[in-house]
Order: C-alpha cells, then sequence, then structure tokens
C-alpha cells in the first residue's frame, strides 16, 4: 500500500493541525483559562512540538525534502529526551505527587514524550508508505487543508508567544523552574534571569557518586573533626588463620555460637569457627545475577541461622547454612560453593536521607529485630546517616541524622560534622551502636536509634579499620589485611 | 528567550505560507530556533544533563 502525492499532502496537513490544535493549543488554553504556565523545561518541550509542526509545513509546501525529514526525527529524538530528562524529576515519587495539573491523569511532561515518540511512529509509517514518485514534482500550491494548517498554526503559535511575553519576558529574561500562575496583569507578571545563573554543568549531578574507597583516608586520629577524644588501647592483635578470596571488608560475630562471618570484596561470604582458624562454610556470590552487588562492605548475624551481608550500594542477601542445599537450584546464585548455603533473599535496601550514598557497614539491633547501616560520605553527600531497617519486611523503620552530645568538642569550628567520619563497621551491643571510622581510627558509641552520638573514642595503631564485632565485654576491629585489634568496650 | 524563539518560528511560519520563494530563509530561520530551544533546555537542565535516575 503506497499514498499518492494528493493523498500525503491531506495527511500531512492532518498530521499538522492535530499536533498544533491538541497539545500546543490545549497548553495555551490552560494557561489563559486555568493560569497554568509552563516551566523552563516545559517551554523547550513544546517548542520542540511547534517546530515540529513547523517542518510539516515545510514539506505541505515543498515536498519531502530529505532535510526535512532529518529535522523531524531529530525533533522527534530530542523531544523524547527531553521528555526523558524532564519526567525523571517526577516519575519516582510517590502516587499523585506529580508537577502541575494532570491531563486525563497524565502529567505534560509525559504527554510530551509519547507525542514525541508518535510523531517518530508517524515519520516512519509515512515513509514506508511514500510512493517513488510522490515527491518528484512537488506542486508548491497549497489545497484548502493546507492553507488552514498554516493559518492555524500563525494563530496558535501567535497564542503561545504572547503567553511566553507575559509568562518569561522578552530577552534576555528566560523561563523559570517553578513559574507562577499566568495573569492578564503585568503587576504579577515575574521576568527572571536566575536560570542563567548559578550552579556548575555537570552530567549527572547529585547521582555524581564513586564508590568509597578508604585506601586514601587519613587513619591519625589527631586530625579527626573531635578534638580531645579519650584513648582506647588495643590490648592485643588477632588474626583470621584461614585464605580468604579476595580482600576482608567485614566482620560479625554471632554473640550465641561465637562464630564469624567474614565478607570480602569479591564477593567471597565466610562462616569461620569461634577461633577464626577454621572455615564452616563458604560461597562466592555472584554478582551479576539479578541484583547489582556491588562489593561487600557489611556483614550481621540475624539470630538462628540466619546470616545477612551488605554491598556498598545497599543491596543484601540473606543466607543459610543448609547442609541439604540443592546444588543445582543453588547454582544460579553462586560463584563457588562449599554446597552447604543456601540462599534465602536477595533485595536492595531503600533509603531517605541516606539516599545516593554508599555503606560501608551492617549491624543487627537484636531488642528491635531491625538491622542498621550507616553511610559514607561523598563530596556530593557529606553527611553520616544512620538507617535502620524491620528485619521482617526489610524496609526502612527509621533514619537519622545523628547529633553530637555536648561533651564532643570539634576541634575546629568549622567543623562541626561527623561526616568526616568514613563509618566502615558497625555493632550493635548492649543497648549501644558502636561505629569504627576507617578515618581518623575513631570508634562513635551512639545510641541505637542513632540520634545522638555520646562518646568517641581514638584508637592510635589502627590502619583503616573496615569491620567492627563485639565479644562480651571487648571490641574486635577487623583490618583488611584480616588483623583484628582487640580493644576493650567502652559503655558512656 | 522563549517568547523570541517563538516569534523566529512564526517569522519562519510566515515565509513558508505567504513568501514561498524565501525558502532559504525560512530553514535558516528553523535551524536557528531548534538551536535557541536546545540551548534553553540546557540551561535548564545544566547541572545534571542526564536524568537524575539509576542509569
Amino acid at each position: 500500500m503506497t499514498v499518492s502525492q494528493r493523498r500525503l499532502r491531506t495527511i500531512l496537513a492532518g498530521v499538522v493541525v492535530i499536533l498544533i490544535a491538541g497539545p500546543v493549543g490545549t497548553a495555551v488554553v490552560l494557561g489563559v483559562v486555568y493560569g497554568e504556565s509552563p516551566c523552563i523545561l516545559c517551554w523547550a518541550q513544546r517548542t520542540s512540538m511547534i517546530l515540529i509542526g513547523l517542518v510539516g509545513l515545510f514539506v505541505l509546501r515543498y515536498g519531502p525534502r530529505p532535510r526535512y525529514l532529518g529535522m523531524a526525527v531529530l525533533l522527534g529524538t530530542s523531544g523524547v529526551f527531553m521528555a526523558l530528562r524532564h519526567s525523571a524529576l517526577h516519575l519516582a515519587r510517590d502516587v499523585g505527587q506529580g508537577f502541575a495539573a494532570p491531563i486525563f491523569g497524565i502529567h505534560t511532561y509525559v504527554w510530551s514524550g509519547f507525542i514525541h515518540w508518535t510523531v517518530l511512529a508517524v515519520i516512519g509509517v509515512l515513509l514506508l508508505l511514500l510512493r517513488r514518485d510522490s515527491a518528484e514534482g512537488w506542486r508548491p500550491e497549497l489545497s484548502r487543508t493546507g492553507r488552514f494548517s498554516m493559518g492555524l498554526f500563525v494563530v496558535v503559535v501567535g497564542a503561545n508567544a504572547l503567553q511566553a511575553f507575559a509568562s518569561t519576558g522578552p530577552p534576555p529574561f528566560i523561563g523559570q523552574s517553578d513559574p507562577v500562575r499566568f495573569s492578564f496583569n503585568p503587576r504579577h507578571w515575574v521576568w527572571s534571569l536566575d536560570e542563567w545563573t548559578g550552579g556548575a554543568i555537570s552530567w549527572r549531578g547529585s547521582w555524581t557518586v564513586s564508590e568509597p574507597d578508604v585506601a586514601a583516608l587519613d587513619p591519625d586520629p589527631a586530625h579527626g573533626p573531635l578534638a580531645g577524644l579519650p584513648s582506647l588501647a588495643i590490648s592485643r592483635w588477632e588474626q583470621i588463620g584461614v585464605g580468604l578470596e579476595g580482600t576482608l571488608t567485614d566482620l560479625a560475630r554471632d554473640p550465641e555460637s561465637g562464630r564469624f562471618l567474614a565478607v570480602t570484596d569479591r564477593h567471597g561470604v565466610y562462616l569461620l569457627d569461634s577461633t577464626l582458624s577454621r572455615r564452616l562454610h563458604h560461597v562466592i556470590l555472584d554478582p551479576g545475577y539479578s541484583i547489582d552487588l556491588s562489593p561487600l562492605a557489611g556483614a550481621a548475624f540475624l539470630g538462628g541461622d540466619t546470616l545477612a551481608v551488605l554491598a556498598t550500594n545497599k543491596s543484601y542477601v540473606l543466607l543459610r547454612p543448609d547442609p541439604a542445599a540443592d546444588a543445582d537450584l543453588e547454582w544460579r546464585h553462586f560463584l563457588a560453593t562449599d554446597g552447604g548455603v543456601t540462599e534465602l533473599q536477595l533485595g536492595r535496601f531503600a533509603t531517605v536521607r541516606a539516599r545516593q550514598m554508599y555503606v560501608m557497614s551492617l549491624a543487627y539491633d537484636s531488642a528491635a529485630d531491625e538491622l542498621v547501616t550507616l553511610t559514607v560520605p561523598s563530596p556530593r553527600h557529606r553527611r553520616l546517616v544512620v538507617s535502620r531497617f524491620s528485619r521482617r519486611d526489610l524496609m526502612l523503620a527509621s533514619e537519622h541524622v545523628p547529633a553530637t552530645a555536648a561533651g564532643l568538642t570539634p576541634s575546629t569550628p568549622d567543623r562541626t560534622t561527623l561526616a568526616d567520619y568514613v563509618v566502615t563497621g558497625a555493632v550493635v551491643a548492649d543497648g549501644l551502636l558502636y561505629a569504627v571510622s576507617a578515618a581518623y581510627s575513631t570508634v562513635l558509641v551512639a545510641d541505637p536509634q542513632g540520634r545522638m552520638v555520646r562518646a568517641a573514642y581514638a584508637v592510635p595503631g589502627l590502619m583503616r579499620p573496615i569491620g567492627l564485632a563485639a565479644r562480651g565485654p571487648q571490641l574486635l576491629v577487623a583490618q583488611a589485611d584480616g588483623r583484628i585489634a582487640v580493644v576493650e568496650r567502652p559503655v558512656p | 528567550m522563549e517568547f523570541l524563539d517563538l516569534l523566529i518560528i512564526l517569522w519562519a511560519a510566515w515565509l513558508v505560507w505567504r513568501r514561498p520563494e524565501r525558502e532559504r530563509l525560512a530553514f535558516r530561520l528553523l535551524v536557528v530556533a531548534c538551536l535557541i530551544m536546545a540551548l534553553l533546555f540546557l540551561v535548564g537542565t545544566r547541572t545534571s544533563l542526564v536524568p537524575g535516575v539509576n542509569i
């Protein structure tokens, strides 16, 4: 099936009329009648639709020349991208939380994406149906529908220009990110230059967060953000006595059985005996199967035989030693296994204040039956956030940016934040949350909810610790080389 | 700036409708209008050029 030149003219005129009278015309009505003003991104998307209509007029007048079709495809693809970029600001918000009024339940920035996508589809269909001779001998005379589409275009775009003058102003004034409602009264007009100023150019903005790396951190407690801290002396060193695949990244201890759980940056999970000298079970997780697993950085016993391991991107895996593990069923989960471990669950912790931040610690509060994580800072997001997740549904239970107790003194007036610490290990013991920082070799002690850091202790002699466990009155501070410093557990 | 962009588009449309022999100028205006639109969108999104999601 093909279309003749005459039919192509009619179809094109119809497309221009639909595009201009539909979304572009409706947008003006929304502005004039309902006072809805487009933001700077909405204006760009609306202008893109108008430009596609203008290309349609070119084709009506001069025929389907390649440069017109190329321009239409470019506008369609850029329009889809603009809609994605704009919609991304709002798509992940909660139900009903859009920006400005929806039309038929869908917001205008999403409609724009659908319309640009449809334009591309229409161009594709027309090209498929175009006869070889459709473009030859194109007559520049306009049909009645052609003239109507041109006149409609001028009227609707003229109305848009008037709305643009009122709501954005003449050059160099520019559209706003959060515009006020449209008004015919010039006293209510807001002409702004704000969008021209401020804000560095960035590909990903607040999503520019590099993976945490403790190698370059300063281990000297004297350089930390808190001054005059009491010291905890290392009473002795212990050592993990078995070989691990990768570098140790966290250590947990089961208070009931005395067993240890060690994880590595190469997704190794090791269940060790109470002397750290015998491997009871081990697996190498498959980081590419299903949910992304960045390097593991947290480990915890959840009571009974349930083991929890956490990746820096807050993806977690629940495991259980299981003598009857089905090797074929578990093959998909593990790159290597001793055959005695079953994967119970693979998931991702969702946070609010800790969003866009990595974590390097995991603790389990058995009294509340909640898991606890603490964020590590990045140049984009400098704060310490304590997040707690219910063991029942593994959803966020509470989240706090801890305050600092009155007795803790900043080392300099401008360093009043705990975010300079890089927490790489955490444990809950006797109703207190203990956290160790790889930066400045410091142990922080907070209430279990993480509302306030009550005390902090320097631990001279540590070299960028990566894990923390409790053993009765002792804290076990693990380092990446497998050495474990034993210090007395303070109870402030 | 949006006002200026729409005026340029109107000018191009007028040429196509009433002065079809000025095709070259009309197409240049179309290109200029596209560039202004792209510039304005970049100004509005320069702090995060790609969608702010987990890409």
